[in-house]
């Protein structure tokens, strides 16, 4: 390790022996609880003003636009511009809302995403807490999300809101699935729980070795996230923007800043499981971390750039009929592999021509059912006929 | 395959984020263009998008922008005889103009121009037999009130900025 790497180690030491001079044990450890508790609501609010920067620059970009270009140097303030003229905005509680019920919401957007935190590790060593579920707790947690919805649109007494209430239920409901399968692989292969563990068991990244599992693992949290193109309980043009359309002022603003810190989370995650996490040549680990978490945050603006939104039928079908049937034949192919070959060089490479073959399998099935099916729909789905 | 089409929409909007930075008029990391421009050639690369308090285009010959009073290169004045046909032709009544002098030696002493009440038809520039004025190729005159107005030096100014020599050369009226 690095002097840099452990910087951020060395000077958590270092404050632990000054405070352990004046303070009892129980109180250092409280004070150095409260320090991570503020550097990780400053890790999760931190990246939101950079990506309501960054998504409306990468989204004009990839439109030949030039996206917010006026607030400062290269538009970088504009988050301050927004959180202005937010603050400045009536709060309007709708007669028909459950009152409590719709206040409390926006509060409870953040919480799940800021819990998801605690379990990742940003360096070396750089983790809140190593829980030996680490992962698990992040899956459970990361659902609750919906919870926050479901408040959110049933006690605002809207229509609008309820359906993309229930939108948002079926989308959970089934991508949960793919994604717990997906998470599956990784820790069959890691051979535990906790994210450490995870992180330190990739010598070649998880992404490399199951390309399906990553994949589907980053398409299932775009959904969880509702971000684009599963944004369905979003839909503007047909259920104006569903859950958070009856809110205003500092209470949309929650919703808002939820929505970009699970973005984050979504980059984080991903690394953690599938792309090695803090792991890498000469930068230290937190850089890595970040360079990664990036790169990963950037394709999901990316893909908002790019694909339109799918329809709930097209959203159902993609996962049980095409997600949970391949995740589960790569969880059994990919067990066998392991089992038989080991977890070394051998078997991380079958393991990449299994999951290859699969994905190969797959496609060449689905397009020969395609050819000779009759119904439009299916053809026009897979065949890309009009 | 649906897939396929996916992945290509993906390398098309990759490549439209990087010709954005490397090619058309506002390349990395040139942020305005300077002084008005040509209009540029249509094209799917770059960005062509116009910043326009900072950036703007030149206007075309034809323009309608603000009347403005063309400059008689031998006596420096104004060719403008105080006749008083673009007064009357005016459907505002926004031109008003005062004269001196008889016969040939009469010349315009005021020239009034109400830019609030204008509606840029060019009725007056059509009246005008003297070759005096025409409409110029500014536009950013917007005014709070209705009687913001220009005197002569002011329009012979802007006669001297828009580069116009004689009364209807857009047009191909002058021989
Ligand atoms: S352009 Fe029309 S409205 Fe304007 S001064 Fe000339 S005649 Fe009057
Ligand atoms: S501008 Fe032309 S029409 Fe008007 S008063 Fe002068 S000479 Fe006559």
């Amino acid at each position: 390790m690095g002097f840099l790497d452990a910087l951020p180690l060395t000077v958590m030491d270092w404050l632990r022996g000054l405070l352990g001079q004046g303070l009892p044990a129980w109180g250092v450890e409280l004070v150095v609880g409260l320090i991570k508790v503020v550097l990780i609501l400053v890790v999760a609010i931190l990246p939101v003003i950079v990506l309501t920067w960054l998504e409306r620059k990468v989204l004009a970009r990839g439109q030949d636009r030039f996206g917010p270009n006026l607030a400062g140097p290269y538009g970088l303030v504009v988050a301050f511009a927004d959180a202005i003229k937010i603050l400045t905005k009536e709060d309007i509680i709708p007669q028909a809302a459950d009152r409590q019920v719709f206040r409390f919401a926006p509060a409870l957007v953040l919480i799940p995403t800021l819990l998801v935190f605690t379990v990742v590790p940003m360096g070396r060593g750089m983790i809140a807490a190593d829980l030996n579920v680490g992962i698990l707790f992040a899956v459970a947690i990361g659902s609750l999300a919906v919870i926050a919805i479901i408040a959110a649109t049933w006690s605002s007494g809207n229509k609008y809101s309820l359906l993309s209430m229930f939108r948002s239920v079926a989308q959970l409901v089934s991508y949960e699935l793919p994604m717990a399968f997906s998470v599956l692989t990784v820790v069959l292969v890691s051979g535990g729980l906790s994210t450490v563990r995870i992180v330190e068991a990739q010598v070649i990244p998880f992404a490399l070795v199951m390309p399906i599992a990553a994949v589907t693992y980053f398409l299932a949290s775009l959904a969880e996230a509702n971000r684009s193109p599963f944004d369905l309980l979003l839909g503007e043009s047909e259920i104006v923007a569903g859950h958070n359309l009856e809110y205003s002022g500092m209470r949309f603003a929650m919703f808002y800043i939820g929505e970009y810190a699970h973005i984050f989370v979504i980059g984080a995650l991903t690394t953690t499981l599938f792309l090695g996490g803090y792991q890498g040549p000469i930068l230290p680990g937190y850089m890595w971390f970040l360079i990664k978490t990036m790169a990963v945050v950037y394709v999901v603006l990316w893909i908002r750039c790019t694909w339109p939104r799918m329809r709930i039928d097209q959203l159902l079908d993609f996962s049980w009929k095409l997600l949970v049937p391949l995740n589960l034949a790569n969880l059994m192919l990919v067990a066998l592999v392991f089992k038989l070959a080991g977890t070394g060089l051998l078997g991380s490479l079958l393991s990449l021509v299994v999951n290859v073959g699969l994905l190969v399998a797959v496609g060449t099935f689905l397009v020969r059912r395609a050819r000779s099916s009759t119904s439009r729909r299916t053809r026009a789905l897979v065949l890309g006929e009009v | 395959m649906l897939g396929r089409g996916m992945l290509k929409g993906l390398w098309v909007t990759l490549q439209h984020t990087i010709s954005s930075f490397t090619s058309g008029p506002r390349r990395f990391p040139k942020r305005y263009l300077d002084g008005p421009v040509p209009r540029p050639e249509p094209s799917t690369q770059g960005m062509l998008t116009l910043q326009y308090p900072f950036e703007k285009y030149e206007m075309w010959p034809r323009f309608r922008g603000v009347l403005v009073h063309l400059r008689d290169p031998e006596t420096g004045q104004s060719r403008c005889t105080a006749c008083m046909a673009c007064v009357r032709a005016c459907p505002h009544g926004v031109l008003t103009v005062t004269g001196e002098g008889k016969g040939r030696e009469r010349r315009a002493k005021t020239y009034t121009y109400e830019l609030g009440r204008c509606i840029f038809c060019r009725l007056c520039v059509e009246s005008c037999r003297f070759d005096a004025i025409e409409m110029g190729q500014e536009y950013e005159f917007v005014s709070t009130t209705q009687d913001q107005t220009l005197n002569l030096e002011e329009m012979l100014a802007l006669g001297d900025r828009s580069g116009i020599k004689h009364t209807g050369e857009a047009w191909g009226q002058v021989e």
